[in-house]
């Protein structure tokens, strides 16, 4: 205390002793030194050397760019970490050191200190960086990559058939080059997509409730017993279930539904009369009364086809569901307007009704990339905001718009 | 006599002086320096987390 009153007592008072001169001088020396110094460790910090220092960085992802093109290339040209990770901007670049500060905790508390445990973070971590390269418009890979300076007719025609319409739309280079530098996380490896996996993410714990609605963020195999061990039917994406029991990683799901009533009755639909499938059973599944059971009859009047209400209690693995379907529609509805609007403007969801959907859907699918996962999301998504389940502009999401 | 210790007080308070005068250039205001730049970077990485989203265009 002491001190700092000495010290203060001494700041206060004009300088007795040292010259005006002295002092701009030994202060403007400072502060070059200090410039100096700040704008090193600023580099320092930005070099590939400061990031592969910590193994975590080393030992995967510099490992994975080491057999890309952005390591060794016709040109000599490299790109090194802060590249394509740290933005050049100023602000932005403070404001990513800063950040870095999340890096430091992770190293200390070992966070991702071994392979496995970073292979169960990468989904994670690359959606961070997905999403930045979304927002700038993938700028770090255009500091160097501008499609200004691209040649087409260098280029292979297969190249530029897809490059051409995008620098025409200026799309971001991530929104199709991911894994461009990095292994892709797992879930993709496995055709997975990236945004569906996303999903999943979200995914809550659940308790048994047979009022309170889940639905399912994937595609889930069904069980006849609580240890998953006989199979005898999968759920689709973004099904209402109510869960019904716990038990180890498993749940009881109820999985409400309609069904034709020819056949074998395998396929559950949403709705009466709706082709919108919630789940699909195999045959003896399907017909075993203390698998599913009959809750109401109904003749559709439009196909004279008998259906019946029906409700199925099976097993299924814990950690697929989500308390509300918004995400997955938001998703859906992203999925649907980036694959159809690269040729033509997407029609509005409510232009065709439930049942017209899925043959205009599978007659324009083959030409968008998307897996049988996503597609079966997308066509859901359609069908539920479909002319059947909108009603004055307003959409009815709760399976009541479908009394025809 | 008073002469000396005038001169020993001056010696003092030149040292003290001095002392200050170099605290203040190469801790004090180096430190804030990082401290201000650390935390303007801190504030742009929260509004980024809660408000702005990741850095856009220009922006």
């Amino acid at each position: 205390m002491k001190i700092i009153s000495t010290l203060w007592n001494t700041l206060k008072r004009p300088p007795v002793h040292i010259s005006l001169g002295v002092i701009i001088i030994v202060s403007f020396i400072a502060g070059v030194i200090f410039w100096g110094g700040f704008n090193t460790a600023m580099e320092v910090t930005n070099t590939e050397k400061f990031c592969v220092s910590c193994h975590e960085m080393e030992d995967n992802v510099y490992q994975e760019l080491q057999e890309t093109v952005h390591w060794s290339n016709r040109s000599g040209v490299r790109a090194i970490c802060s590249d394509c990770h740290v933005p050049h901007e100023w602000t932005a670049k403070i404001a990513r050191k800063m950040q870095a500060s999340k890096e430091v905790w992770g190293a200390i508390f070992g966070t991702i200190n071994t392979p496995e445990k970073f292979e169960g973070k990468r989904l994670e971590l690359a959606q961070h960086e997905w999403a930045r390269f979304d927002a700038n418009g993938s700028q770090e890979c255009r500091n160097c990559h501008d499609y200004d300076s691209m040649d087409w007719e260098l280029m292979s025609d297969k190249a530029r058939r897809f490059m051409k319409p995008a620098a025409e739309r200026d799309q971001s280079c991530l929104n199709c080059h991911k894994g461009i530098a990095h292994h892709l996380p797992e879930e993709m490896n496995k055709g997975g997509n990236p945004l569906l996996a996303d999903l999943l993410n979200d995914a809550t714990s659940v308790s048994a409730n047979k009022d309170t609605p889940y639905y399912s963020a994937e595609s889930v195999d069904l069980y006849r017993d609580a240890e998953l061990t006989e199979l005898v039917g999968h759920l689709t994406i973004a099904t209402e279930v109510a869960v019904l029991e716990t038990q180890g990683g498993s749940v009881k799901l109820e999985i409400p539904g309609w069904r034709k009533e020819k056949g074998f009755g395998r396929v559950f639909y949403e709705d009466f009369g709706q082709n919108i499938t919630n789940a699909v059973l195999d045959k003896d599944a399907a017909q075993d009364e203390s698998l599913v059971a009959t809750r109401e009859r109904k003749e559709d009047d439009l196909t004279g086809l008998p259906w019946a209400k029906v409700t199925a209690e099976l097993w299924a693995k814990k950690g697929a569901y989500l308390k509300g379907r918004d995400a997955l529609w938001d998703t859906a509805s992203e999925i649907y307007h980036d694959g159809c609007s690269v040729c033509h403007s997407e029609p509005d969801p409510e232009h065709f009704d439930a049942n017209t959907w899925p043959a205009m859907f599978s007659g324009m699918v083959g030409f968008t990339n998307m897996d049988g996962p996503t597609q079966s999301l997308v066509l859901k998504y359609l069908q539920k905001h479909s002319s059947d389940y909108v009603d004055d502009g307003q959409n009815v999401d709760d399976g009541q718009a479908a009394e025809r | 006599m008073a002469d000396t210790n005038s001169r020993q007080e001056t010696g003092s308070s030149k040292l003290r002086e001095w002392m200050a005068f170099l605290f203040v250039i190469a801790v004090v205001v180096p430190v804030l320096s990082v401290a201000v730049v650390g935390g303007y970077g801190f504030i742009v990485w929260m509004l980024q987390v809660f408000v702005l989203g990741p850095p856009g265009h220009g922006g």
